[in-house]
């Protein structure tokens, strides 16, 4: 301090007014109470910005909040003191800073509208990684940030993970859930960090958040000023750690760290939204597999029914003499064997959690596997199947399995449509023009209105009543992406379906 | 040529099935006519007139319980005894062939599939004696 400067001292409302209501007193003021905006203004708790809280003594009686009470605040002799004060920094409202004028305060709002649109995007869809994604970008955004990163308690042990481009490159980081860094501090102490500079605050003692060099090295990158929150579940247990870096604006602010607490809950609600929809997909995998398993368990139950017959007529037939009658049971007898080890192949489909395991085979033979084990199915209910296998598909990468349920459930569900009245099934393999291998399963059924295409990959959502429990179709998209692929839908009610299978080729890529 | 023991008629949509199951009765003296779905039974049981029939429950055009239940009205062929055949009890995706309507459609025995080709022999015996 040099001498001759004129020292001034920033007072608080209750100090100011000289009302005996500060922190402490018998009739603390509101104002004095609020702790969420103390630094607001440089002063304590809302002592400088007592117009954004309600029910403050500033003329004797209890006033009403900032949006109630505008006129007579803004011409407050104590706020045109603090706003001459602070300048530039003058906070207006709890969320807005340097809010002088109108383009300041829009600023605000259009990040609060960006927060209300990543609510609607991220919980429009299940995909967890995209939803961190938009998240982490509308994070870096609305903080001013350079970098900001998604971890997530995730192993066993349990460590953070988390995953951020950094020049082109994915780089994937992990690091343990203690004091040794800022962000494992962050979860292992369930508090916020924010720093202007790591590497300063490293000088800090015990207690403190310290930062891990190591991360800078691993990335090839310098971190400055960190924020970080935490990021909790419903239960308020820490699940992960959502971190904005090196602020463009110098360090991060209270309204900052606001935002990015707020983002941590959209994090939050995304991982959970995606956990609960793994578990949903598994066990409607478990009911699909018993679906399936039910309908294959009929079609052995009839081949064991051919094969005791057969025995039984070769037995007599020799018994007897009847040579005619052992020559044909042995015919019969021959095809049903068959057809059980055909069968092998639909019982390896049955793993719920099997991975893509993609192997260069011919896809007309397991469509041709698949039609050959609906052929009866469909003549139980009147329905003609047939099978166009194209050319160019006699050597392609796809896991035969997984590819084989999907069919078997398509295939189902167009017999379905095509009940009460008899109908038409017909599936088709080949190629596209741009080389994906294509499978198409189509029947002249009831098809479907716009609104029910939008809903038949959903889970759960059946329009075919009692019995069916609206789980197959969006197994088979699940089954189609793992070979990151896609299904087209087309359909017209009243004349029937077409569900396109489009894979691409692995071949190139293996 | 000895007398037959009696005539069946079999009907069933499965050639080899069906042939199996005449090929069963057959050698034991019995005479087998096949039909492959109810329409044409029903028309058999009119012209052939058998003293058994033994009747498949999933069938197209018009299946087993269905063909059980217009015999069962019709005066002339009310008593002639009737064997279901039924490969499938419970189905999740398909619940038009329930066990209970196996049940309802009033057949005198109904066998599970896969079948003892001695106890559909054992059966048809006994409901002809």
């Amino acid at each position: 301090m040099c001498l001759g400067m004129v020292m001034t001292t920033k007072l608080n409302c209750w100090e100011f007014r000289d009302c005996e209501r500060g922190p402490g007193t018998k009739n603390m003021c509101p104002a004095a109470a609020d702790t969420s905006c103390d630094g607001a203004n440089c002063g304590t708790n809302a002592g400088r910005i007592c117009w954004c809280v309600g029910g403050t003594f500033c003329s004797g009686q209890p006033e009403c909040d900032f949006a109630q009470n505008i006129d007579s605040c803004l011409s407050c002799e104590f706020f045109q003191k603090v706003q001459a004060e602070e300048g530039p920094r003058f906070q207006l409202l709890k969320l807005a800073q340097g809010v002088l004028d109108v383009s300041g305060l829009q600023s605000m709002i259009s990040h609060l509208e960006a927060m209300m649109r990543i609510h609607e995007r991220v919980h429009s869809h299940f995909d967890l990684e995209q939803a961190v994604k938009d998240i982490t970008d509308e994070a870096e955004s609305v903080t001013s940030a350079r970098r900001s990163v998604v971890f997530l308690i995730e192993g066993n042990p349990p460590e953070l993970r988390g995953q951020f481009n950094m020049r082109g490159e994915r780089i994937r980081v992990t690091m343990p859930i203690d004091e040794n860094s800022v962000v494992g501090f962050c979860a292992f102490h369930n508090k916020v960090a924010n720093l202007r500079d790591v590497y300063e605050h490293n000088q800090s003692g015990p207690g403190a958040p310290r930062f891990n060099k190591q991360f800078d090295k691993r990335c090839r990158c310098e971190t400055e000023s960190l924020l970080a929150v935490p990021i909790r579940d419903s239960r308020q247990r820490v699940i992960g750690v959502i971190t904005a870096a090196n602020s463009l604006k110098g360090r991060f602010s209270s309204d900052d760290q606001w935002f990015l607490q707020k983002y941590a809950t959209e994090v939050a609600l995304a991982v959970e939204k995606s956990r609960l929809l793994e578990q949903s997909l598994f066990a409607a995998r478990l009911t699909s597999v018993g679906e399936t398993a039910a309908a294959l368990s009929h079609c052995i139950k009839n081949i064991a029914h051919a094969m005791r017959g057969s025995a039984y007529v070769i037995k007599r037939g020799i018994e007897l003499n009847r040579m005619d009658n052992v020559k044909a049971a042995w015919e019969i007898l021959d095809r049903h064997v068959e057809k059980l080890a055909d069968l092998s192949l639909d019982l390896l489909a049955f793993d719920p959690e099997r991975a893509l395991e993609a192997e260069t085979a011919d896809l007309n033979e397991t469509v041709d596997h698949v039609v050959r084990l609906l052929t009866d199915e469909a003549r139980t209910r009147s329905i003609k199947i047939e099978a166009c296998l194209g050319r160019g598909v006699e050597t392609c990468r796809f896991d035969p399995r997984l590819i084989y349920r999907c069919l078997i459930n398509l295939i189902m569900n167009a017999f379905d449509a095509c009940l009460p009245k008899a109908g038409t099934v017909a599936v088709l393999t080949g190629r596209t023009a741009q080389g994906d291998v294509m499978i198409t399963v189509s029947d002249n059924g009831r098809g479907m209105d716009d609104r029910t295409k939008e809903q038949i990959f959903k889970l759960f959502k059946t329009s075919k009543g009692r019995g069916s429990f609206g789980i197959g179709l969006p197994t088979v998209l699940d089954l189609v992406k793992k070979h990151n692929g896609r299904i087209e839908v087309q359909s017209e009610l009243g004349k029937g379906s077409t569900f396109t299978i489009l894979i691409p080729d692995l071949t190139d890529a293996c | 040529m000895s007398e037959s023991k009696g005539k069946i008629l079999v009907v069933e949509d499965s050639a080899d099935e069906a042939n199996l199951i005449k090929m069963i009765l057959e050698p034991e003296g019995y005479e087998v006519a096949v039909a492959s779905n109810g329409e044409e039974g029903l028309k058999k049981v009119a012209s052939n007139r058998p003293d058994l029939i033994v009747l498949d429950v999933m069938m197209p055009e018009l299946d087993g319980f269905t063909m059980c239940s217009r015999l069962r009205e019709s005066p002339e062929h009310s008593g002639t005894p009737v064997i279901l055949l039924t490969g499938v009890a419970k189905r999740i995706s398909n619940s038009k062939y329930p066990l209970d309507g196996v049940l309802r459609a009033d057949a005198e025995q109904y066998l599970e599939k896969p079948v003892k080709p001695e106890e559909l022999l054992e059966t048809v015996a006994r409901l002809l004696k």
